[in-house]
């Protein structure tokens, strides 16, 4: 707060941004050493977005999508997604096979955009400019510095053009109105499907380039790969993702699958049965509920297979499946399962890679629907009749398994509802993970250099969403971080 | 292209609504020829919004902790200048600016923002706080008079 200015106008005050005004209420991390300076414990709080349920009480089950889509302007075509299908279990309706391609089909949009966003510009400065480049570097700037200025562009123009896609079916990307229970609200033009075709070559070919930049970047450095497989960033947990009739990866559909950390598949549910398999565990110092497998229950921060914590995101999706269901993504996770592999990969910061991968799918995806003769269909609804009760909706969010579950009266008028945010779910592994390299990086109460950075890698590559929805102008949301002493007094602060 | 009023912000948290609300008070009179748009905020967003305009007033809430809530401040490019280390999640306008410039897209030469400090909002609510509705006149006064003499520059 050193740049504070206030120096008072007229009308207004004039005060200086600078990165400390931008910490209120986000990412907090604590720490705690004991009598001997040594990390007792690390904690991670992720602020958690209140009143939501409240919120909903008595509004119509339909406006779900409308409502839900708008907590989050980051991915509010996920909260739109899970929560439209929430509302086809809950009237018991299925849509007819044109609209729940084309569903599927913003969906991987989706996902191929949101996941170049953070390739390139949220992700990028820990594996692009790399984790030890200068605080100055690890940036934006930074990483326009290190891909090029035409490689920058490339992923400005090809968001754009995957942006308007999504526009085309859905209005408004952050305010999409387009799933209704049973259907969606729009299809595609004849007419216009050229232009989905080429945006979604274009796509692809940006995919596959994308891996090439992986390549050339972070793998063929020899030291990103060894701090890829440290044991710092390393945890064998269970796994948890969606999967189609084959085990494969689906980011829009399919049932529920858990892996233990050996890959021995663990349990197999529909998503309605999740209350069965998901408990949420409370910590006095969080308002963050830590989800855990309630069939091996809550044993505190621990890994391994006796501990019920579980991971979703990118990486928990290899694991949790047999992989990508498309051939181009396919020999992608070969080449990844053989530099990582063979089993379950346990490094948290293969994140990274395994979001590029399923760049590919997602890419793939759609191109296999807009090529589907069905993408063009007119039949884009089935009326629900039934009277609804409960409605439980799941999809793969970028950031991992994302679960809307609603229950309404018989006018269809919300009584219960209940969100699994991606962040939630891997809650658990995220403050093992900042735990670590907290441990790793301070002794005697010593700090090494780049504990910040470390611990920001730590949480960064699981890309959490430290709180849906809230947009002040400085539009960051970095962390604090405070190291306290065996009486819980701050000996230091740190922050961005 | 037009010159734009754009207001940041969700009216599904409270007082992050600010920019939004005036925005929509103001729509019947702006000055000849300006638009006026709303946009969620997330970063990237702001790139389309703001990419080949010339002049740009952006509104929204701000929450600095330096400030008591309802305060009007403003801001210019050059407060922007600063970039964060990386985002754990999202992209801001210092960022957006910064890829702008490196990437030499075209970018509003004149661009101002208004913001009003709220309370910080971690809860669904609909609705602007007492303190933020009694100060909502002076920021549409204010943004009135931006409006107006932005217009009126070359």
């Amino acid at each position: 707060m050193q740049n504070h200015d206030a120096n008072t106008e007229a009308a207004s005050r004039k005060i200086t941004i600078d990165p400390i005004t931008r910490l209120e209420g986000h990412g907090k991390i604590d720490i705690f050493l004991d009598e001997k300076g040594d990390v007792k414990q690390a904690y991670y709080q992720i602020p958690e977005l209140r009143g939501f349920e409240v919120f909903s009480l008595g509004r119509p089950a339909e406006d779900m999508p409308q409502i839900t889509s708008r907590i989050c302007g980051v991915c509010p075509t996920a909260h739109h997604m899970a929560a439209t299908k929430a509302l086809d279990d809950l009237y018991r309706v299925e849509p007819p096979p044109t609209a729940r391609k084309l569903r599927e089909l913003i969906y991987n949009t989706f996902m191929l955009e949101d996941h170049a966003l953070h390739v390139y510009i949220l992700g990028g400065p820990d594996f692009i400019v790399g984790p030890d480049a200068p605080k100055e570097m690890r940036n934006v700037v930074g990483v326009i510095g290190k891909v090029g200025v035409e490689v920058g562009r490339r992923v400005i123009s090809t968001r754009r053009r995957l942006r308007e896609l999504i526009s085309y079916l859905g209005g408004k990307v952050v305010h999409p109105v387009f799933g209704l229970p049973g259907g969606v609200a729009k299809g595609i033009a004849p007419g216009d499907l050229p232009q989905f075709r080429e945006v979604a070559a274009e796509g692809l070919e940006f995919a596959r380039f994308t891996l090439q930049v992986f390549r050339d970047i972070v793998l063929k450095n020899p030291e990103y790969r060894e701090l890829i497989s440290s044991d710092a960033f390393t945890h064998p947990t269970y796994y948890m993702g969606l999967v189609d009739g084959d085990n494969k990866i689906n980011f829009y559909d399919g049932a529920i699958r858990v892996v233990d950390p050996s890959g021995k598949e663990f349990a197999r549910f529909p998503p309605r049965d999740y209350l069965e398999h998901v408990a949420e565990h409370v910590e006095p110092w969080s308002y963050v509920k830590f989800c855990y497998l309630k069939k091996i229950g809550w044993k505190g921060f621990q890994d391994g297979p006796a501990s019920g914590i579980y991971s979703v995101a990118p990486l928990a999706r290899l694991n949790a499946s047999g992989g990508p269901a498309t051939p181009i993504a396919q020999e992608a996770y070969q080449e990844y399962l053989s530099a990582l592999g063979p089993g379950p990969v346990h490094h948290t910061l293969a994140n990274h890679w395994a979001r590029v991968i399923e760049m590919i799918a997602a890419a793939e995806r759609m191109n296999e629907l807009v090529h589907d003769p069905a993408i063009t269909g007119t039949e884009l609804r089935v009326l629900p009749t039934a009277t609804p009760t409960v409605g439980v909706g799941v999809v793969e969010a970028p950031r991992g398994t994302l679960i809307h579950h609603y229950e309404t009266d018989e006018r269809g008028r919300i009584t219960r509802a209940n969100l699994i945010v991606a962040t939630q779910n891997n809650a658990g592994r995220i403050s093992m993970s900042v735990d670590k390299a907290a441990k790793g990086l301070i002794r005697g109460g010593q700090v090494s250099e780049g504990l910040l950075n470390r611990v920001e890698m730590a949480f960064r590559a699981y890309d959490p969403c430290n709180a849906c929805a809230t947009h002040f102008l400085p539009g960051q949301m970095p962390i604090a971080l405070r190291i306290r002493d065996e009486q819980g007094r701050i000996l230091r602060e740190l922050s961005r | 292209m037009k010159p734009l009023l754009l207001a940041l912000g969700n009216d599904l948290m409270g007082d992050d609504a600010v920019g939004l609300v005036a925005a929509r008070a103001m729509r019947q009179e702006m000055p000849e020829g300006w638009e006026v748009q709303e946009a969620a905020g997330n970063g990237l967003d702001l790139l389309d919004a703001l990419e080949g305009r010339e002049k740009v007033l952006l509104v929204d809430a701000v929450c600095t902790g330096k400030v008591p809530p309802g305060t009007i401040l403003e801001f210019g490019v050059p407060d922007f200048r600063h970039l964060a280390a990386a985002s754990p999640h999202t992209v801001g306008l210092p960022e957006v600016m910064a890829l702008a410039r490196e990437l030499s897209l075209p970018f509003p030469s004149a661009m101002r923002i208004l913001a009003m400090e709220v309370e910080p909002v971690m809860a669904v609510r609909e609705g602007l706080s007492a303190v933020v509705a009694e100060a909502l006149p002076r920021f549409l006064e204010r943004t009135r008079a931006i409006c107006a003499s932005m217009a009126a520059a070359p």
